[in-house]
C-alpha cells in the first residue's frame, strides 16, 4: 500500500491558494454528517495519568471516542504523574484499561499502535516546577510536530487536595493562558478538568473555587460530575421543553410533589476510609440529587447553551430554602445500614466495613424534603433520598399529580384513587413511565392502576455514549452545558451545609438504622405519611 | 424462466417463515391459506392481549411483560428467492431494532393460486438492558392474482395507525411497475440500495424524482458514512481546510468481483459514484468533458472545480478480499504554496490507512477501522431516520449527471 502523494500530475498550472475554505470558515464536507463538528486538535494532559480513573475511564473513553472517530488526527495525550514510566510502560497501563473496561475490547493490536504512537509520558512531582516547565516544553514540540495549535486540555485525575498546587503549578508555568483571556495573546486554549468533590462544605468549596480561579477564568473550569453526561439530562429537557403536553403542567397547579431517588445496592466498596469522613449527604445529594433537581425543576433557558442553563439551575438553587435546626429535625432523616441481605447476597453491617470506625455516626442513607420558594414550584415539596445497600439499582424522578377534583367514583363504591405518578428513569432502564387509573372491564366500578410505559433502549437503535466519552468531548469542544458551575457548587453547599451543622450539634434528629436490602428506615416513610403522601417503588 | 410462479411463491414463503423458526417467538405462530385481511386483523389484535393463563389482565409494578415499542411500520416487498433470503437473513439481524410491526409482500400478479395466504409471528428481543424486552411482529403476505395489482387496500388495514411507515425494497425496485407507485405512495419514506438496481442511471434519475415526505433512504449511500466522517476529517483542522478549493484530483477504486462474472450487487459502481457526487456537491464542482467513457466499471470526467480544474477517476478494481462495491481507496490532492498536497484513505482488511501529506509535512499517518457494517446494521441505521437527507439528494443527482455523462458512446443513443 502507498500512502506517499504521486508524483505524477495532470495539470501544472497550480495558482497559489488564496486561503479563503470554499465556504466561510466551515468544513463544507462536514454538512449533514453525524457530527456537525468535532473537536479542534488539541493536546490531552492526564494529571495522575498512573492512577485508577485513567484506567478506568479515560483510556476506554478515549480509545472509544477514537474509534468513532470523534477525535481530531492530531490528537495527542500526554500523561503526567510521580512514578518513573516510558512511554512504553504509559501506553501499557492505558492499554490495559481498554482490555479490562472498555466497551469495545481488547484493543485491536494495529489501531492501538497507531493511536498510541500519540501518547507520551512525563515523570513529575507536583511540587517541582522544573517538571511543569518541562511539561511545557514538551506541549510546544508537539503543537510543532503534531499540529496541536497550542490546544491543551488538563484532565487532573487526583484527589481534589492535590489541585490548588497543580493548578498553581499550570500557571506558573504558563500553561493556564488561553487564547485572549486575561489579556493573553496566546494561540490556541487551555481548558482544564476537575473531577469532584468540589469541597465538603462552604467554605472549602470557596476557598477552591477561589484557588483554581486564581489560574484560570471560569470558562476554562470543566467541573465533572458524570450523572449530568448521561443522555437523561439531554431527554429530561426535550420532554419538558420538546412536548407542548408536559410543559403547561410542570408547576405547582398541577403537580403535587416530586420524588428524587439515588438508590445503589452496593455498600462502601472498599471506599471505606472516604465514605466514612464523607457521608450520603455530601456524596450524592450535594452534586448528583441537586443537579436532577435542578435541571428538572429550571424555567426554560433562553437558549439551549451552556450560559442560560447554568443560570436557570442557579435559580432553582437559589430559591431552595434553607433549614433552621428545628426544621432539619423535622424534615430529614439520615441513617445508616445495619447487615442484611442484598440481592441474595448477606451484606455486613455499615460499621463492620473496612476502614469505617465501628462507632461510625456517618449516614449512608438520607432523606429530605426541600421547597423551592419560586413562582411556580412553591408550596409543592421535592422529596430527595439517597442510601446504600437498598434493594435497587435506581435513579429516577417521579412526579406526583394532584388528585382529581371531586371523587367521582367513590360514590359507586370504588376505592380511592391512586395518583397518577411521572416517573422519569435516570438509571437503569432509562426511560419514562405514566401511571394513571383505568377501569377494570365489568360491571360496576373496580379502578386499577396502568403503566404507560416508554424506555428508550427499546425505541432507539443507537447506544447511548458513556457518560465520560460525552464529557470529555464536551470539554474538548468547549461546551460547559454538563458541566457545573462555581456559583451552583457553593449554593449547594449552602443548602446542605445547615443540615450537617445541625447533624453534628445533635440537634438535627438522631441516626436512624435500615437493614440492608431495605427500602431504608421507617422515619423516612413516617416523613411523607405526615404529609399523606409515600415513596414511590422504583 | 425457472420453476412455476406458484412454487416459487411459496418456497419464498417458507424461507420467510423461517423468520419464526430462528428467533425466540412468543406466541405460537399462525399461518393460514386462503385467508383474509379481515382474519389477519383479527389476529393481530389477538396477538397482543396480555391476559395471563386464568384471563387476568397482566400488569406487573414495572408495567407490561413485555414493552411493545410502537415507533415504525416497514413494508417490505420481495420480488424474488435470492432478495428473499437476503431479508431474512437482514431482518434476523435487526434484534431489538426490529420496526414494530413488518409486513412482508410477496406479491405475482401472474402466479395461480388463492389471492392470499397470510403468516404472523412475534417476536421478543433482549434490548440494550438486560431488562429490555423488544416485541414486534412480522406479517407475511403471498398475494396472487388481481389482488397483486391492489396492494395498498390489502396492506393499509393491517398498519400500526399513527406510526411512521417506511418500505423497503431490496433488490431491484420495478419503477415503472404500478404496484411501486401504490407503495410508495402509502409510506413515509422509500429505502432503497441503488447497489442492486439493475440500470444505476435510470433508478438514481427515478430517485431524484421520488417525493416523500421524510425522503428516500438509500443502503448504498449508508455504506459511505464511515468514508464521509474520515475525509471530512481531512478538513477540519483550519490549515488543511484552505485546500478545499485548490482541489485538483479525486480518484476513487472500488472493488469488483475478480471473475468479472455473477456480481451480488447489479450496481457495484453506485456507492464510487454516490461518493464522487457528494464531494461534488459539497464543493460545487462541475461537469466539464467526459475523458472516458464508462468501460468496465471505471471512468475519467474532468470538472471544473473552485479554482482548478479537477480529474475525477473513478477505477473498478477485479478483487475477491472485498464485496462488490466496497470502497478501496480514496485520494484527492491539491496545490497550496508549498506544493502538491494529497490526503488518502487506503482500505487493508477490516482496517484503514488515513494519511496527510501536506504543509511540507511527514505523513500524519494513522491506522482505524473499517468494518463494513452489514445490511442489517444498514437498514437499522436508516429507519431512525425520518427526514429528507438534502446532502444525499444534491449526491444523487451528481452522481446522475457524472453517469449520464460517463455513458459508453453506443449506449448513450
Amino acid at each position: 500500500m502507498t500512502t506517499k502523494p504521486e508524483a505524477g500530475t495532470t495539470r501544472r498550472s497550480a495558482p497559489p491558494h488564496d486561503g479563503t475554505p470554499t465556504s466561510g470558515d466551515r468544513n463544507p464536507l462536514r454538512e449533514g454528517l453525524r457530527l456537525e463538528r468535532i473537536p479542534e486538535p488539541c493536546t490531552m494532559v492526564i494529571i495522575g495519568a498512573t492512577g485508577d480513573l485513567a484506567e478506568r475511564k479515560l483510556a476506554p473513553g478515549l480509545y472509544n471516542l477514537m474509534l468513532g472517530g470523534f477525535l481530531p488526527p492530531e490528537f495527542t495525550v500526554v500523561g503526567f504523574a510521580r512514578r518513573d514510566l516510558t512511554d512504553q510502560a504509559f501506553r501499557d497501563h492505558l492499554r490495559a484499561g481498554i482490555d479490562q473496561y472498555s466497551r469495545n475490547r481488547p484493543a485491536s493490536a494495529a489501531i492501538w499502535e497507531s493511536f498510541s504512537s500519540s501518547m507520551e509520558y512525563q515523570r513529575g512531582e507536583f511540587h517541582d516546577a522544573a517538571a511543569w516547565a518541562e511539561l511545557a516544553t514538551r506541549l510546544q514540540r508537539i503543537d510543532r510536530d503534531r499540529g496541536t495549535a497550542g490546544n491543551r486540555l488538563f484532565y487532573l485525575a487526583v484527589p481534589s487536595s492535590l489541585h490548588p498546587e497543580i493548578v498553581r503549578q499550570l500557571g506558573a508555568a504558563g500553561l493556564a493562558s488561553s487564547g485572549d483571556v486575561r489579556g493573553a495573546r496566546r494561540k490556541g486554549w487551555s481548558r482544564v478538568i476537575v473531577e469532584k468533590p468540589f469541597g465538603s462544605d462552604l467554605a472549602t468549596a470557596q476557598t477552591l473555587n477561589r484557588q483554581v480561579r486564581e489560574v484560570f477564568d471560569e470558562e476554562q473550569i470543566f467541573r465533572i460530575d458524570h450523572y449530568l453526561g448521561k443522555e437523561t439530562v439531554q431527554n429530561l429537557s426535550v420532554f419538558r421543553f420538546g412536548n407542548g403536553l408536559f410543559e403547561p403542567i410542570w408547576n405547582r397547579r398541577y403537580i403535587d410533589s416530586v420524588q428524587i431517588t439515588v438508590a445503589e445496592t452496593v455498600g462502601v466498596e472498599g471506599r471505606g476510609e472516604f465514605y466514612d469522613q464523607t457521608g450520603a449527604l455530601r456524596d450524592i445529594v450535594q452534586n448528583h440529587a441537586l443537579q436532577l433537581m435542578a435541571i428538572f425543576a429550571m424555567e426554560p433557558p433562553i437558549e439551549f447553551r451552556a450560559q442560560d442553563l447554568r443560570d436557570e439551575k442557579v435559580k432553582v438553587l437559589r430559591a431552595v430554602k434553607p433549614m433552621s435546626p428545628g426544621e432539619v429535625a423535622h424534615d430529614t432523616v439520615r441513617a445508616q445500614y445495619r447487615s442484611g441481605w442484598v440481592a441474595g447476597e448477606p451484606v455486613p453491617a455499615y460499621r463492620d466495613e473496612p476502614e469505617v470506625a465501628p462507632d461510625s455516626e456517618t449516614e449512608t442513607y438520607v432523606a429530605l424534603k426541600l421547597e423551592i420558594e419560586s413562582w411556580r414550584w412553591a408550596g409543592v415539596p421535592f422529596f430527595l433520598r439517597t442510601g446504600k445497600a437498598l434493594p435497587a439499582r435506581a435513579t429516577e424522578i417521579a412526579v406526583q399529580f394532584k388528585q382529581a377534583p371531586l371523587a367521582l367514583f367513590a360514590r359507586a363504591g370504588a376505592p380511592p384513587m391512586e395518583p397518577n405518578f411521572l416517573a422519569i428513569r435516570v438509571q437503569p432502564d432509562e426511560g419514562i413511565l405514566l401511571r394513571f387509573g383505568a377501569k377494570v372491564p365489568g360491571p360496576g366500578f373496580q379502578i386499577r392502576g396502568v403503566n404507560m410505559d416508554f424506555r428508550y433502549g427499546s425505541s432507539f437503535a443507537v447506544d447511548s455514549p458513556d457518560a465520560y466519552e460525552t464529557l470529555i468531548l464536551d470539554a474538548m469542544m468547549g461546551d460547559a452545558s454538563l458541566f457545573t458551575r462555581d456559583d451552583e457548587v457553593e449554593r449547594a453547599w449552602e443548602i446542605l451545609d445547615p443540615i450537617s451543622a445541625a447533624w453534628a450539634a445533635g440537634e438535627g434528629g438522631s441516626l436512624h438504622f435500615y437493614d440492608a436490602g431495605s427500602w431504608g428506615p421507617a422515619a423516612a416513610d413516617e416523613m411523607l405519611a405526615r404529609d399523606g403522601r409515600a415513596w414511590r417503588r422504583p | 424462466m425457472s420453476r412455476p410462479a406458484a412454487e416459487r411463491a411459496l418456497a419464498v414463503h417458507r424461507r420467510l417463515m423461517r423468520l419464526g423458526a430462528a428467533e425466540p417467538a412468543v406466541a405460537e405462530p399462525w399461518a393460514e391459506r386462503d385467508t383474509s385481511v379481515r382474519a389477519v386483523e383479527a389476529q393481530l389484535a389477538r396477538l397482543w392481549s396480555n391476559t395471563s393463563d386464568d384471563g387476568e389482565p397482566v400488569v406487573t409494578e414495572k408495567g407490561l411483560p413485555h414493552t411493545r415499542a410502537s415507533v415504525l411500520n416497514l413494508i417490505v416487498t420481495v420480488p424474488d428467492d435470492a432478495a428473499a433470503e437476503r431479508v431474512v437473513t437482514t431482518m434476523l439481524g435487526l434484534g431489538f431494532r426490529h420496526p414494530s410491526r413488518a409486513i412482508v409482500l410477496v406479491a405475482d400478479p401472474d402466479a395461480p393460486g388463492p389471492p392470499l395466504d397470510a403468516a404472523i409471528s412475534a417476536h421478543c428481543h433482549d434490548g440494550r438492558n438486560a431488562t429490555d424486552r423488544v416485541c414486534y411482529e412480522a406479517v407475511v403476505l403471498t398475494v396472487r392474482g388481481e389482488a397483486a395489482r391492489h396492494l395498498s387496500g390489502m396492506v393499509a388495514p393491517l398498519l400500526i395507525h399513527d406510526l411512521p411507515t417506511h418500505v423497503w425494497w431490496p433488490g431491484d425496485p420495478p419503477f415503472a411497475d404500478a404496484i411501486f407507485d401504490q407503495l410508495v405512495e402509502m409510506s413515509d419514506r422509500v429505502i432503497v440500495d441503488s447497489s442492486d438496481f439493475a440500470d444505476l442511471l435510470v433508478g438514481m434519475r427515478r430517485l431524484t424524482t421520488l417525493r416523500r415526505r421524510s425522503g428516500v433512504g438509500d443502503l448504498a449511500w449508508r455504506r459511505l458514512g464511515w468514508w464521509q466522517e474520515l475525509t471530512a476529517q481531512f478538513f477540519d483542522a483550519p490549515r488543511f481546510r484552505r485546500y478545499l478549493p485548490n482541489l485538483n484530483r479525486l480518484a476513487i477504486r472500488y472493488a469488483v468481483p475478480a471473475d468479472g462474472g455473477a456480481a451480488a450487487s447489479a450496481s457495484p459502481l453506485a456507492g464510487a459514484a454516490l461518493y464522487a457526487g457528494w464531494i461534488a456537491a459539497r464543493l460545487t464542482w462541475r461537469r466539464y468533458r467526459t475523458v472516458g467513457p464508462l468501460t468496465d466499471g471505471s471512468l475519467r470526467l474532468s470538472l471544473e472545480g473552485r479554482h482548478e480544474m479537477v480529474d475525477l477517476r473513478i477505477e473498478a478494481v477485479p478483487t475477491d478480499e472485498f464485496e462488490p462495491g466496497e470502497l478501496l481507496s480514496v485520494r484527492l490532492r491539491a496545490f497550496g504554496e508549498t506544493g502538491a498536497a494529497e490526503f488518502i484513505i487506503e482500505r487493508s482488511g477490516d482496517e484503514a490507512v488515513v494519511a496527510t501529506n501536506a504543509d511540507g509535512m511527514t505523513a500524519l499517518l494513522r491506522r482505524v477501522t473499517m468494518q463494513p457494517s452489514t445490511e442489517a446494521e444498514l437498514l437499522a441505521a436508516d429507519l431512525v431516520s425520518d427526514r429528507h437527507d438534502p446532502i444525499y439528494e444534491e449526491a444523487l443527482r451528481a452522481a446522475a449527471v457524472f453517469l449520464a455523462a460517463a455513458r459508453p458512446v453506443e449506449a448513450a443513443g
